[in-house]
């Protein structure tokens, strides 16, 4: 008998996502503001049953769904980005008449990257990674009288689709060597997939397929376009959620299935490792666009992540693992104060083109002194300075890389990290020391609430991280 | 037992907040005083009951941080670090009475981040972990950036993103020594521990000796380029000269460079695989810097450049010191670091007062300022008199002691540090004659005298110069009694 409880989180989200898609039959344009309420009640009433049930293992399903400390905690990263979006949506999406599929489509794509989470068998795998791929790719669109919007979903789905394509035939390969689409199964009879040319074949798919989900260099080209011409808050999901979805695939493909074939996937994901964060950072440099540096910026922390499967030491996995949940909430709460800057920019002209060009962040400090102060803190903590969660995530991501020996990765890293210093700077310079453009605005209060629990969960990481680290690492457990 | 290591790091921090949150200058500035008078009165009941004959930590607090990683929140106070807290707590009071009337954008950020530096800086002295250290080191960077970014001067944007690159560079080459000293233990003890004391104790155990000599190297990196030390100086002059006259004033309090010598670096100089080698690099830097300092202080225009290329200089008595190894020249390098911070102090307010009331910093475009500016030239003598190491004042102290006894172990550059005591004379009496003495440039204009709350906040720095140059056991005790500590640890392994 399977015991459904384990799945509450998961129904709770399919539940709210169900009611928001009926009531959004009945309300007016005008009441539909309460769907966001509702989607944001369901996300928390998820979290609070994820977290209350962490360390809870368990098979469901004919061994196709495990539930266990990684499944949960990357759960709570998704839920942690989708709960931010939802609240700061309220008001993004207030008065529009489509605010139900917006909800809708965020939850459902909350679900597939849960699903992801707990999935034990690559078939599970790729539904899920496929429902939450749809409902993104709709939602880059979700603008659709914008050019860029409709520009970037487009990119995003055919590269999108073509990615899925890739890992679908790795998947395949995987299956017709090994006889079995169950990731245990696949460790077991490895052997058969060790010595023969497949083996290699199905990893090169894999990482493709992998690859363009977690924006890895050379997969990433969709990335910018897409973060920049997306919504931002779309943007902030897709950057702190869609990406660590792709992140934890890799985890269960390369070292719950694959583990064997270590020697030759270790060495792609170094030179991936160290490709993605050089080219990110570098071409962050000289970005004008807030969103297309956050982007570039992305490239650059997924990099960081990857090298913990080049280190693959308990140690390394916990700080790849931690540094995804800060990484949650620093990318999203970025993208979340971009979004209330280009609230307020549009509301100011209808017609601006880039409203999230580095321009307008001039004197935000005076203009939006919470918005401003939050991008402070967020860039920091994309920085790497303490005390913030991005801090400590590097703290033990890159020390844990000292310790195994690979000083020439920590190095790299480290540089990389300071070099991106420069361009995080920049947007503080500009918010603080460039001269005030216009007069100071009310904030929404749904982006303040969202922008200050992001602040909040930045700190508490930085501040207080023994219970984070602790999870992490059980988390980290289950892998090695 | 009131936990005072906490609150002295707290109350600033605190303090900052509220600050930040004032709507009016006045309430601003009033409240960055009382935070940092809390602090002083904290700080001096500390001081008067500090016992300077125990080398040991005194005032130690230790709590549970984060177990599964062995960090601790563990704070303490001994003789290299007291100095340095009094220094910090004595100064930026004065140094908000000195800013009291000035005219400038956002007072209350201006205050807040004063404060956020006070607290940062002192947390950096009194951190026993690595990590905690670490944390508030970082910390430091960030009120400076602002400050220099907000409110400097015409190239302000260079200066802050060149210093706040370059010395984040220099702690993040530190921190990969960190973690070697972290996971040289962990791997030999089986538990993580990031305490200081405990991790410096354990550095002899590593077995590579390349390993050990890249360790020290790296956080001697970390240490001289915030210190600094030519050639890693070149953000200094660009950062001191840009920044608005209180944030010269923080760069000069930040003596964290010089600090982790002492805490770090002198514990583990006996233990690499080449002692010699790490001797004759600090010695080296340490007496080029004096040297190259002089040489270039002389050659500037401004007033201001002139002041910061000054402390490079003063700075090498730090290095030059520390490498001498007898206790009283390490000594001697700790009281440099004190009476440089005040004597620094002077010179930048006054640089700061005659940049406002003139409007120029150049010196030749100055002069003959001591008829109209009576009170500004009498404590800007004493400060420039300090400076150059006239005895009766704290900088002949500091210079006397490095200089005398590092020559038993360095004599060679003790000689050529000791050419630089000329064009030390040179240039500051040089500077003085230009912009005070002489016949008033009458292009100035009307210009008044400093007022009556500069003359009190500028004066007490000036007598502390002096008492503490006639008298300098209050600190020198202190210092002497941990360098003697040192150089008894060194001793045991036979360097």
């Amino acid at each position: 008998m399977v015991d459904l409880m384990l799945l509450a989180p998961e129904i709770t989200i399919l539940v709210t996502g169900l009611i928001v898609l009926l009531a959004g039959l009945f309300l007016s344009a005008q009441s539909k503001k309460i769907l966001g309420y509702i989607a944001t009640l369901g996300c928390l009433v998820a979290m609070l049953l994820t977290i209350s049930s962490f360390g809870t293992t368990a098979v469901m399903f004919s061994n196709s769904l495990s539930i266990d400390a990684l499944s949960q905690f990357f759960k709570i990263v998704f839920l942690t980005v989708t709960t931010l979006v939802c609240i700061a949506s309220v008001k993004y999406t207030d008065g529009n008449d489509h605010a139900d599929e917006y909800y809708v489509l965020v939850l459902f794509a909350t679900i597939g990257m849960m699903m992801v989470a707990s999935a034990n068998d690559l078939m599970v795998l790729f539904v899920a990674f496929e429902l939450a791929s749809l409902a993104t790719y709709a939602l880059a669109g979700f603008e659709k009288k914008n050019p860029a919007s409709i520009e970037a979903s487009m990119k995003y789905f055919i590269i999108g689709s073509l990615s899925a394509a890739l890992l679908l035939l790795g998947i395949g390969y995987v299956y017709g060597a090994t006889g079995t689409t169950n990731i245990e199964g696949i460790a077991q009879n490895i052997d058969l997939l060790l010595n023969s040319p497949m083996g290699i074949l199905s990893l090169v798919l894999l990482i493709a397929g992998f690859g363009f989900k977690i924006a890895l260099v050379p997969f990433h080209m969709w990335a910018p376009d897409t973060y920049q011409g997306a919504p931002s808050l779309v943007s902030a999901l897709l950057a702190a959620g869609s990406k660590k979805m792709g992140i934890i695939a890799a985890f269960k493909v390369f070292i719950g299935a694959l583990i064997a074939l270590q020697a030759d996937w270790q060495i792609a994901f170094a030179i991936l490792a160290v490709l993605t964060m050089t080219y990110g950072n570098i071409v962050a440099l000289s970005q004008t666009s807030v969103k297309r540096m956050l982007a570039y910026s992305s490239l650059a922390q997924a990099g960081y992540i990857t090298m913990a499967f080049v280190v693959m030491t308990p140690m390394a996995l916990t700080g790849g693992i931690l540094y995804a949940l800060s990484h949650g909430f620093m990318k999203a709460g970025a993208f979340i104060a971009t979004a209330a800057v280009v609230y307020m920019v549009t509301s100011e002209n209808k017609d601006i083109l880039n409203a999230d060009h580095l321009d307008n962040f001039k004197g935000l400090g005076r203009r939006m002194p919470i918005t401003a102060l939050s991008m402070t803190v967020f860039v920091f903590a994309l920085s790497g300075i303490p005390p913030t969660a991005g801090y400590m995530s590097k703290f033990i991501l890159f020390s844990s890389t000292i310790q195994s020996g690979l000083v020439w990765l920590a190095v790299i890293a480290i540089l990389n990290s300071a070099l991106s210093l420069y361009y995080y700077a920049r947007v503080v310079r500009y918010m603080y020391a460039k001269p005030t453009v216009g007069d100071r605005v009310s904030e929404p209060l749904p982006y303040v609430v969202a922008l200050l629990l992001a602040v909040a969960g930045v700190l508490v990481i930085g501040i207080w991280p023994e219970p984070f680290v602790n999870m992490a690492m059980e988390a980290a457990s289950v892998l090695i | 037992m009131l936990p005072i290591l906490s609150l002295i790091v707290l109350i600033p921090i605190l303090f900052s907040a509220v600050t930040f949150f004032t709507k009016t200058k006045e309430q601003a500035r009033i409240s960055a005083l009382v935070g940092t008078l809390i602090t002083l009165v904290l700080t001096m009941y500390m001081y008067f009951s500090f016992d300077s004959t125990s080398a040991a930590m005194q005032f130690e607090e230790a709590a549970n941080w984060i177990p599964s990683l062995g960090i601790t929140y563990h704070l303490g106070v001994d003789g290299v670090s007291m100095p340095l807290i009094l220094l910090n707590a004595i100064v930026i009071p004065l140094l908000i009475i000195y800013t009291w009337n000035d005219v400038r954008a956002a007072p209350n950020r201006f205050y807040a981040l004063i404060l956020a530096m006070q607290g940062a800086v002192i947390g950096v002295f009194i951190s026993l972990d690595f990590f905690l250290f670490y944390v508030f080191w970082e910390l430091t960077l960030v009120p400076l950036f602002f400050m220099v970014n907000i409110w400097g001067g015409a190239k302000k944007k260079h200066a802050a993103i060149k210093f706040f690159i370059y010395t984040h560079v220099a702690s993040l080459v530190m921190l990969l020594g960190i973690f070697g000293l972290y996971y040289n233990a962990w791997s030999l003890n089986g538990v993580p521990n990031m305490d200081m004391a405990y991790l410096i104790g354990q550095f002899q155990f590593l077995e590579s000796e390349i390993a050990r000599d890249a360790i020290f190297l790296a956080l001697l990196f970390g240490f001289i380029v915030k210190t600094p030390v030519v050639p890693f100086h070149s953000w200094l002059p660009d950062a001191y000269s840009e920044a608005p006259t209180a944030g010269s004033v923080l760069f000069i309090l930040l003596k964290i460079g010089g600090y982790g010598l002492f805490r770090v670096m002198l514990p583990m100089l006996p233990f690499t695989a080449t002692p010699s080698l790490m001797i004759t690099i600090m010695g080296a830097l340490g007496a080029i810097s004096i040297i190259y300092g002089a040489f270039l202080a002389l050659a500037q225009k401004d007033l201001k450049r002139m002041i910061a290329y000054s402390s490079i200089s003063h700075m090498g008595y730090v290095t030059l010191g520390a490498a001498g190894l007898v206790s009283l020249s390490i000594s001697g390098a700790m009281f440099q670091q004190f009476s440089h911070g005040l004597i620094m102090s002077i010179m930048f307010m006054s640089c700061g007062v005659i940049q406002t009331k003139t409007g120029t910093s150049i010196i030749n475009n100055l002069g003959g300022l001591a008829q109209k500016m009576p009170k500004l030239t009498v404590i800007m003598v004493l400060g420039f008199m300090a400076s150059l190491g006239l005895p009766g004042l704290t900088g002949f102290i500091a210079e006397f002691l490095v200089l005398t006894f590092s020559f038993i172990n360095l004599p060679i550059y003790v000689m050529i540090a000791l050419l630089a005591i000329v064009i030390t004379a040179a240039y500051h009496l040089w500077a003085l004659q230009r912009a005070m003495f002489g016949p008033f440039n009458e292009k100035l204009g009307d210009i008044v005298d400093i007022s009556s709350l500069q003359t009190f906040s500028m004066g007490i720095i000036a007598l502390l110069v002096l008492y503490f140059g006639l008298n300098p056991s209050p600190v020198l005790d202190m210092m002497i009694t941990n360098s003697e500590h040192i150089v008894s640890l060194m001793a045991v392994m036979g360097v």
